[in-house]
């Protein structure tokens, strides 16, 4: 365990230098010991888990329901055709972006707080985007077709319509699933080789042997991977930024009040780094505590992130107002209608929780003992998974139930079924996740290591970085 | 495949074995660490990682499979609206782009296997378990004469155990 009495008292760091260093870790056998401590399981992970299933369960249930009765028991009601499923795509898009943010765009930049989170951050986004990607599936109402959108040579005179942004969104999607998946499983493979060496059960070390591909930590290996780490980092960069520019496209490109706006792309990425900023708050502020890991991810790596939190949320705060600026600058009379209903309508409810979760409550984070209170971001993290949910649904329904044809307008009420695949979804992720963390480390192991000095002989020579 | 492996536990005496290995000319030399060091990589003095080249390679052809993709699908199933061209750059930049990323990152990663000698379904001669844990590693491959000259190196630099493997 921590050698240091108390780990939570460190000096502030430099965030323009990023320097953040782990003073309670001092050698590489801790790191091992500490981080792979954690794989075995416990009464309170199996409960989780069944908590998790318990969810998957009843999403289950109510798709299958869907399917049997129809599309017709979820609650769209014309023109509203994009509810609870479109709208739970885009938040867990959104979760998915931290991951790649804090590994790939903070790894360029840097960033000394992102070594112990990232790990979990890109499992995270795994998690979510295939959480994601369920969803235009269930939307569809026939899944069995959802290779159509699939653009191969057939016969059956269906051909995807390139200029169709929700084509875009394949490719997109695929992408970055691919990427991020590719992007995890690389990092982890220097770290199931330290897995495999330690294994004592001739199985588990054969598969262990197996997903490590053979890897021995020879300079030649580590060279390699250090090359192809940051192209990969370079790749996925502006890989983070387009994927939720496409997603945000598949509204901009729309004719409809409150979506034809050219502020879409830039405002949806800062809103996908700031809620999956939270998600990771959501995991990983538990897990120090529960794992004994409070050395490792200390206040000042969450001082940092809350920092980019609060930056995250003031872009996002400002793209609102400018929204309700342009809407009365531009002078077109069912923008200015449309936003009039979004805060004083008929859904002024939602639109007042996100403007309270995403707006106002994040600028408590001005705040330097709030932005190092854990239980305070914690909650934090929380509001802002709602609001977040909460934008995604002032961006879709309002609209569309209140479009630029009074006689169209109408209401939206999700139903059971909507509410039992929203849950699901949790369920979905937070089985994968849970899983995640007791097969495989949590922590980077060969990372958390390079920023601890190494073993000396002669105190001076040779230092560390 | 026939040498001499010593395992230290500290990094300095890794790199001093390597730079008086080197000097000596007794044979080649694998090094083994938990974790990149740059002292190591100063001593080993190896070439530039070459996976630039598989993913500048894969990059260039995402992006011209991308665009082709949507160009050729575009005109050979023509979906005709009036007053647009059937094939435009600016919404297929989407596809050059995503493909790009898709076979430039997968193609990096395929570089980084082929450079790196993996998958390998043999662990070979010269490693041991500590090498991933925190102990770094000299495996120095050479002639049968030169064993013990190998041997008296490692020792005289501390390495905690030598051994000879073939």
């Amino acid at each position: 365990m921590a050698t240091l009495a108390h780990p939570d008292d460190l000096r502030r760091p430099n965030i323009a230098s990023a320097d953040i260093q782990l003073p309670a870790v001092t050698s590489y056998e801790q790191v091992d010991n500490e981080i792979l401590a954690i794989l075995k399981p416990t009464k309170a992970w199996f409960a989780s888990l069944m908590l998790a299933i318990a969810c998957l369960g009843l999403g289950a249930f109510g798709w299958i329901y869907q399917i049997h009765q129809g599309l017709g028991v979820a609650g769209y009601n014309p023109p509203v055709m994009w509810g609870v499923y479109i709208i739970t795509f885009v938040f867990w898009v959104g979760i998915g972006h931290a991951g790649t943010l804090i590994s790939a765009i903070l790894y360029l930049f840097r960033a000394g707080f992102r070594t112990t989170i990232y790990r979990a951050a890109e499992a995270m986004t795994v998690f979510a985007v295939m959480t994601a990607g369920l969803f235009p599936i269930i939307h569809i109402g026939r899944p069995w077709k959802f290779f159509w959108l699939i653009p191969y040579p057939n016969w059956r005179l269906i051909w995807p319509n390139f200029k169709s942004p929700l084509v875009w969104d394949v490719f997109a999607i695929t992408t970055y699933l691919t990427i991020s998946t590719t992007f995890l499983f690389v990092g982890l493979i220097p770290d199931i080789a330290v897995l495999r060496d330690r294994e004592t059960n001739p199985i588990r070390r054969k598969i262990l042997g197996f997903l490590s591909f053979g890897w021995r930590n020879t300079e030649r290996e580590w060279r390699h991977f250090a090359r192809a780490y940051l192209f990969l980092a370079a790749f996925s960069t502006p890989l983070v930024l387009s994927v939720h520019s496409v997603v945000s496209f598949d509204f901009a490109m729309g004719i409809v009040p409150g979506w034809h706006t050219t502020i879409f792309p830039p405002y949806f990425v800062a809103g996908a780094i700031f809620s999956g900023f939270a998600m990771v708050w959501t995991i990983i502020i538990p897990m120090r505590r529960w794992f004994g890991l409070r050395h490792y991810v200390t206040l000042n790596h969450l001082d940092a992130s809350a920092k980019m939190v609060l930056f995250t949320s003031l872009v996002v705060g400002l793209a609102y107002m400018i929204e309700f600026f342009i809407a009365w600058y531009g002078g077109v009379k069912y923008e200015q209608d449309y936003f009039w209903n979004r805060v004083f309508g008929q859904w002024w409810w939602a639109a007042w929780i996100m403007l309270t979760c995403n707006m106002i409550l994040p600028l408590s984070l001005f705040s330097q003992k709030l932005r190092r209170n854990p239980t305070w971001l914690w909650i934090l993290s929380i509001f802002i998974n709602i609001g977040m949910w909460f934008e995604r649904f002032v961006i879709v329904v309002p609209s569309l139930s209140h479009d630029v044809e009074p006689w169209q307008w109408s209401s939206y009420m999700p139903t059971w079924v909507d509410y039992a695949l929203l849950i699901g979804s949790f369920g979905w992720f937070f089985m994968w996740f849970l899983l995640f963390v007791k097969q495989l480390p949590v922590m980077a192991l060969a990372e958390i290591k390079e920023i601890i000095p190494p073993k000396m002989k002669h105190t001076h020579s040779h230092g560390g970085h | 495949m026939r040498g001499m492996m010593g395992v230290f536990s500290e990094l300095d005496s890794t790199v001093e074995a390597i730079e008086e290995l080197k000097q000596r000319k007794v044979g080649d030399l694998t090094v083994f660490s938990p974790t990149p060091r740059h002292e190591l990589e100063h001593a080993v003095h190896p070439p530039m990682s070459g996976v630039r080249k598989f993913t500048l390679i894969g990059a260039l052809s995402g992006v011209c499979f991308g665009f082709w993709i949507a160009i050729w699908g575009s005109n050979y199933w023509p979906l005709v609206v009036g007053g647009k061209a059937i094939s435009t750059w600016l919404p297929y930049v989407v596809f050059g782009f995503e493909v790009m990323v898709m076979v430039g990152a997968l193609s990096t990663v395929f570089g980084m296997f082929y450079l790196a000698g993996i998958p390998r379904l043999t662990m070979t001669v010269g490693y041991d378990p500590r090498f991933s844990h925190g102990s770094y590693g000299i495996f120095c491959e050479c002639a049968p004469e030169k064993l013990v000259e190998a041997e008296s190196i490692l020792r005289r630099h501390g390495a905690v155990e030598v051994r000879g493997e073939k």
